[in-house]
């Protein structure tokens, strides 16, 4: 064949069509007659709708008012905010003291200050963040919320805590100012004083138990009221449940992935039955169970509160779809990442923790955020068996005299609020998926 | 074939670095996958420093053969006895050998979420204990003998099949083992991408390493081995050194597969 060109063709620029705003609506909306009348149509429901919403909930809308009566005075067409207002405090608090309100806002600002260096580039040893506040943060939580008296376990995890929370804001001023770690910059500061490895090691150790001593005897002198668990409630117990819940479900749907999968027959059908018994039972009938059959099994005088045997329940029944969620995961990694890992001598554990773990819970990130959207929402169960969570708070706004009837709009206040929670955690894993994208998709 | 055998052929025949210490030992070997007899009888001997090629049709179970010395595959009867420590149940010995025995696969199977350095250091802190520092030296020091230490902060996914096999190589060779095996590693690779490979590899044989290669590249096989093996439908047919394995084969299969493939 002889020779066709010897120049390269020249780049031109693409057609208007492709890159004006005017061709992609001709192309996307009014490609015919017929999709043009319908792009229309569509358009004026929109119209109509979003009008509709704007004049009852906006324009015609009652903010403030004594009660229903004085609502329907200021406007028949319009929303009766005034009753989801009133009742704003129970809404996200539910009974909680009023005086004591501040323990819950000081826990949320805490796990913000605690979680938010995860979200920093610059920070180091994220690993330790999550670790530290999935285990340490729920007993900082736990007393600031409930308060009373501390057992020795608890005055320990609390002292724990309060050593691991300044030191994760020092590692999160350290790493923005000079993208260290904390470890890096103390092990610097160690080194100085001695060059023995040994040495070393016992100033460190020394160090950590010097500061745990301190925050013991701190924690020892502070002392809050107690708030029985019957007072809480509102968006706060909702958030407490689902916060335990998804603490709990991943570790728990992990170790019963992996037990689903393991070569030694017992931990496997151990791990399939209660997969199994958990994932064919509705949650309501599991929470049932856990409230009133629970004790029956428990010895006499053994006492656990309603509250307690709800999480223990939503967590085992969450770990119990996490773990499926965790094996399809596993299912996915080719047998070619165990080989490449056994042939550099990693054991199971240093297989699963270092190559494959990281590799499926990556590629189950819309599937294990999917699950704890579904947790949360479920938690709203927990208005059946007695506990005033948010939906049984906006319920009881219509069985409150002055708001007799007002079902509207507490119901659509809640629903806002859940879409606002649940669509950050599906914002935030599309950030996630991108953000660990490495560019492989084999 | 391709440039490749060019290449390989140009630098002749490397010198053999063979001692008379035996490091693989395989006595009687059988394995069966349910009913399917893969490897019969198989006795092998490997020493120090020697390199063998082994070759035969897909399905002889040449792939096999070296995926049970370092035990991703159980083997039924017989005895694998790798670096004086017999293969068997002891979980223990299996974690010892596959530290001695580097394997490099057809797909490379390097770790996808991890940067080439990381997979690089892995096994080195995590398995040989090396402090992070050391690990990162170690890495980059076989980065650049498989000539591609600028790649280090990149991921697998962002490489071209030829560098991902060679940082497979290097990831290999940072747990400083003393055998590598070889399971086709230019077979899943473009043509233009062999050499490359196989550039390496030629190196690595000439420091002296033990090895066994299970390749079709058979001008590759001409340069580096000490000891051709040709296996056809699970036994090992015919052994021989290179030369007289190419140019004189002995029996009818041997023939016909050299005839096909040359």
């Amino acid at each position: 064949m002889a020779i066709i060109t010897l120049n390269k063709t020249p780049t031109r620029p693409a057609p208007l069509s492709e890159t004006s705003m005017l061709g992609w609506m001709r192309r996307s909306l009014f490609s015919s007659w017929f999709n043009g009348a319908l792009t229309i149509f569509t358009l004026y429901i929109v119209y109509i709708t979003l009008q509709g919403v704007y004049v009852w909930g906006f324009a015609d809308a009652t903010l403030v008012a004594d009660n229903r009566r004085a609502c329907y005075d200021y406007s028949l067409t319009g929303a009766c905010w005034a009753g989801v207002i009133d009742w704003m405090d129970n809404i996200f608090y539910g009974r909680y003291p009023r005086e004591e309100i501040w323990r819950i806002d000081l826990g949320g600002l805490l796990l913000i200050l605690w979680m938010a260096p995860l979200w920093m580039r610059k920070v180091k040893g994220k690993i330790w963040i999550g670790v530290t506040v999935v285990t340490f943060y729920p007993f900082l939580a736990g007393y600031l919320f409930a308060g009373g008296d501390k057992g020795l376990f608890m005055q320990l995890m609390v002292a724990a805590a309060l050593v691991a929370l300044p030191a994760n804001v020092i590692n999160m001023l350290i790493g923005l100012f000079k993208e260290q770690s904390l470890g890096q910059v103390l092990q610097s500061l160690v080194a100085k004083f001695s060059e023995d490895e040994k040495v070393q090691r016992n100033l460190m150790l020394a160090l950590v138990a010097l500061s745990l001593v301190i925050a013991f005897v701190f924690q020892s002198q502070w002392q809050e009221v107690a708030v029985s668990w019957t007072k809480w409630g509102g968006l706060f117990l909702t958030l407490a449940i689902a916060g335990i819940g998804i603490a709990c479900s991943l570790p728990g749907g992990i170790i019963l992935a992996l037990g689903r999968r393991s070569k030694l027959p017992i931990i496997r059908i151990l791990s399939t039955g209660f997969i199994e018994i958990f994932r064919s039972v509705p949650l309501i009938t599991v929470l049932f169970m856990a409230t009133t059959m629970f004790p029956l099994f428990m010895p006499e005088g053994f006492v656990l509160n309603k509250l307690t045997q709800v999480i223990i329940a939503v967590c085992l029944f969450n770990a119990c779809y996490m773990a499926e969620t965790v094996r399809g995961g596993l299912q996915a990694i080719p047998k070619g990442q165990y080989e490449g890992a056994h042939t550099i001598g990693l054991g199971y554990w240093g297989t699963m923790g270092f190559v494959i773990m990281p590799q499926a819970l990556k590629y189950m990130i819309p599937n294990i955020v999917g699950s704890f959207i579904g947790l949360l929402k479920d938690t709203t169960l927990v208005s059946i068996i007695g506990l005033f969570d948010i939906l049984g708070m906006l319920r009881s706004i219509s069985r409150d005299v002055p708001w007799l009837g007002l079902h509207k709009e507490p119901l659509i206040f809640g629903a806002i609020v859940f879409f606002i929670i649940c669509f950050s955690m599906s914002k935030y894993s599309r950030h996630l998926e991108a953000k660990l994208e490495t560019g492989n998709k084999k | 074939m391709t440039d490749s055998t060019a290449a390989t052929q140009t630098q002749g025949q490397l010198s053999s670095a063979a001692s008379n210490e035996i490091i693989i030992e395989i006595n009687k070997m059988n394995k069966w996958y349910g009913d399917f007899h893969v490897l019969r009888d198989i006795d092998l001997t490997l020493h120090k420093g020697e390199r063998i090629v082994i070759c035969g049709p897909s399905g002889s179970g040449k792939s096999t053969l070296i995926r049970c010395i370092n035990a991703l595959e159980e083997h039924q009867e017989g005895d694998i006895v790798v670096d004086g420590i017999l293969l068997g149940e002891n979980l223990k010995n299996l974690d010892h050998i596959r530290t001695e025995v580097g394997m490099v696969f057809q797909n490379f199977n390097l770790f996808p979420h991890l940067t080439i350095l990381e997979n690089l250091t892995l096994g080195p802190i995590w398995v040989r204990k090396m402090s992070k520092a050391d690990a990162i030296e170690n890495a980059m020091h076989y980065l650049k003998r498989v000539k591609i230490p600028e790649q280090a902060d990149k991921y697998p996914g962002q490489l071209s099949g030829g560098q991902q096999q060679r940082v497979a190589i290097a990831r290999s060779l940072c747990m400083s083992p003393k055998i590598m095996l070889f399971d086709e590693p230019t077979s899943a690779l473009d043509p233009e991408m062999i050499k490359e490979v196989l550039d390496v590899m030629i190196e690595l044989a000439d420091t002296g390493m033990s090895m066994i290669v299970v390749t079709h590249e058979m001008a590759f096989a001409k340069t580096i081995a000490d000891r051709v093996i040709f296996m056809d439908e699970g036994d090992i047919v015919e052994e021989n050194e290179p030369n007289a394995f190419f140019e004189n084969p002995q029996h009818q299969r041997t023939q016909l597969f050299l005839s096909q493939i040359l």
